[in-house]
């Protein structure tokens, strides 16, 4: 499956949801946010929103700052 | 009351939270992961800063949110990077997502020079965030009708600032704060520009509820040791405004008696 991740091209080896592809990015769940194609998806729907051919995601993470 | 008993009793409400620590950090510009835990440690400050940002595929970040968390600290993300309200606000509801937290630092600074915050936009923000639900903190110049208008509009405090970000120049806008400090009904958090402990005690002797530091506590030679410096100033500035400062006069007002007794004749 092809996606975007942060305008980066990627593919998938296999259907997943946002929780797992954070996993598979080696990413961190705590700290993180996630919008897919512009529109932000509560933590609580990570381990159900699936990720579809095509989509664009946008991962944040908290970093130090003043 | 006692004056003992109203130091004890001096807790700072913002929102939903009581603080026991008028110093506010932030955790940017350290040279360090071990540095700014342990200074923002030394400065017993509850309210520490965090900004956003869109994660580097190619690097690992460091995590630093796990020692935060673990010291019990408050986390106040910030919108910085954001241009407008639109921004503003999508980068409120990521870090609201990120870091399980309606509070926000609202800032929206499109000038990368001066760093000064967009009041229009601002607004226009914080009256989108206040329907969304959050506790909003604006990062704003020193403008006491802007401060009113942001008051309305659902704000749970004001952060007006000393002098530009990072530039630790102090309190260049005094006259506007105490304006500002007269008027409010929510608490006045001195925000940027302080650049030594001085700065924080004069601004907590003015009435500000609180301030926040971070490059000045950030970039010191030691520190740690300047964070318990800032911790120190607040502290004395906060019970020399509650113990009531004297007034001040053009002439000089003798300490001593001024009677001539080297001339009085026995």
């Amino acid at each position: 499956m092809k996606i975007q991740v942060n305008e980066q091209a990627l593919t998938l080896p296999n259907s997943m949801n946002i929780e797992q592809l954070l996993t598979h990015l080696e990413k961190p769940l705590i700290g993180s946010a996630v919008a897919v194609n512009m529109q932000i998806i509560n933590r609580s729907e990570w381990a159900t929103h699936n990720i579809n051919e095509g989509d664009s995601i946008s991962l944040f993470q908290a970093i130090a700052g003043g | 009351m006692l004056f003992e008993e109203m130091m004890n009793n001096d807790q700072l409400v913002i929102g939903d939270k009581q603080f026991e620590s008028r110093l506010f950090t932030g955790t940017g510009k350290f040279n360090d992961q071990q540095t700014m835990v342990a200074a923002l440690k030394a400065s017993k400050s509850e309210l520490v800063t965090m900004a956003l940002k869109r994660v580097d595929m190619q690097h690992k970040d460091d995590d630093i949110l796990a020692p935060l968390i673990k010291n019990g600290m408050n986390l106040l993300p910030n919108t910085s990077g954001a241009r407008n309200a639109k921004e503003a606000v999508f980068a409120a509801e990521l870090a609201r997502e990120a870091l399980q937290t309606n509070w926000v630092k609202l800032e929206i600074h499109p000038d990368p020079k001066y760093l000064l915050p967009d009041p229009i936009e601002t607004l226009k923000a914080a009256e989108m965030l206040a329907n969304k639900g959050f506790v909003i903190l604006p990062y704003v110049h020193a403008d006491p009708v802007l401060c009113k208008h942001l008051e309305s509009a659902g704000c749970a405090a004001v952060m007006p600032l000393g002098a530009p970000i990072g530039s630790n120049k102090g309190i260049k806008t005094a006259e506007f704060l105490d304006i500002i400090i007269e008027q409010a009904t929510v608490p006045v958090i001195v925000d940027a520009g302080l650049g030594s402990p001085s700065h924080a005690a004069l601004a907590m002797e003015m009435g500000a509820d609180a301030v926040l530091v971070n490059t000045a506590i950030a970039v010191a030679g030691n520190p740690v040791a300047m964070s318990e410096a800032f911790a120190k100033a607040v502290q004395a500035g906060r019970q020399a405004y509650l113990a009531g400062l004297g007034g001040q006069s053009t002439e000089a007002v003798a300490s001593s008696p001024l009677t001539a007794f080297l001339e009085a004749s026995l």
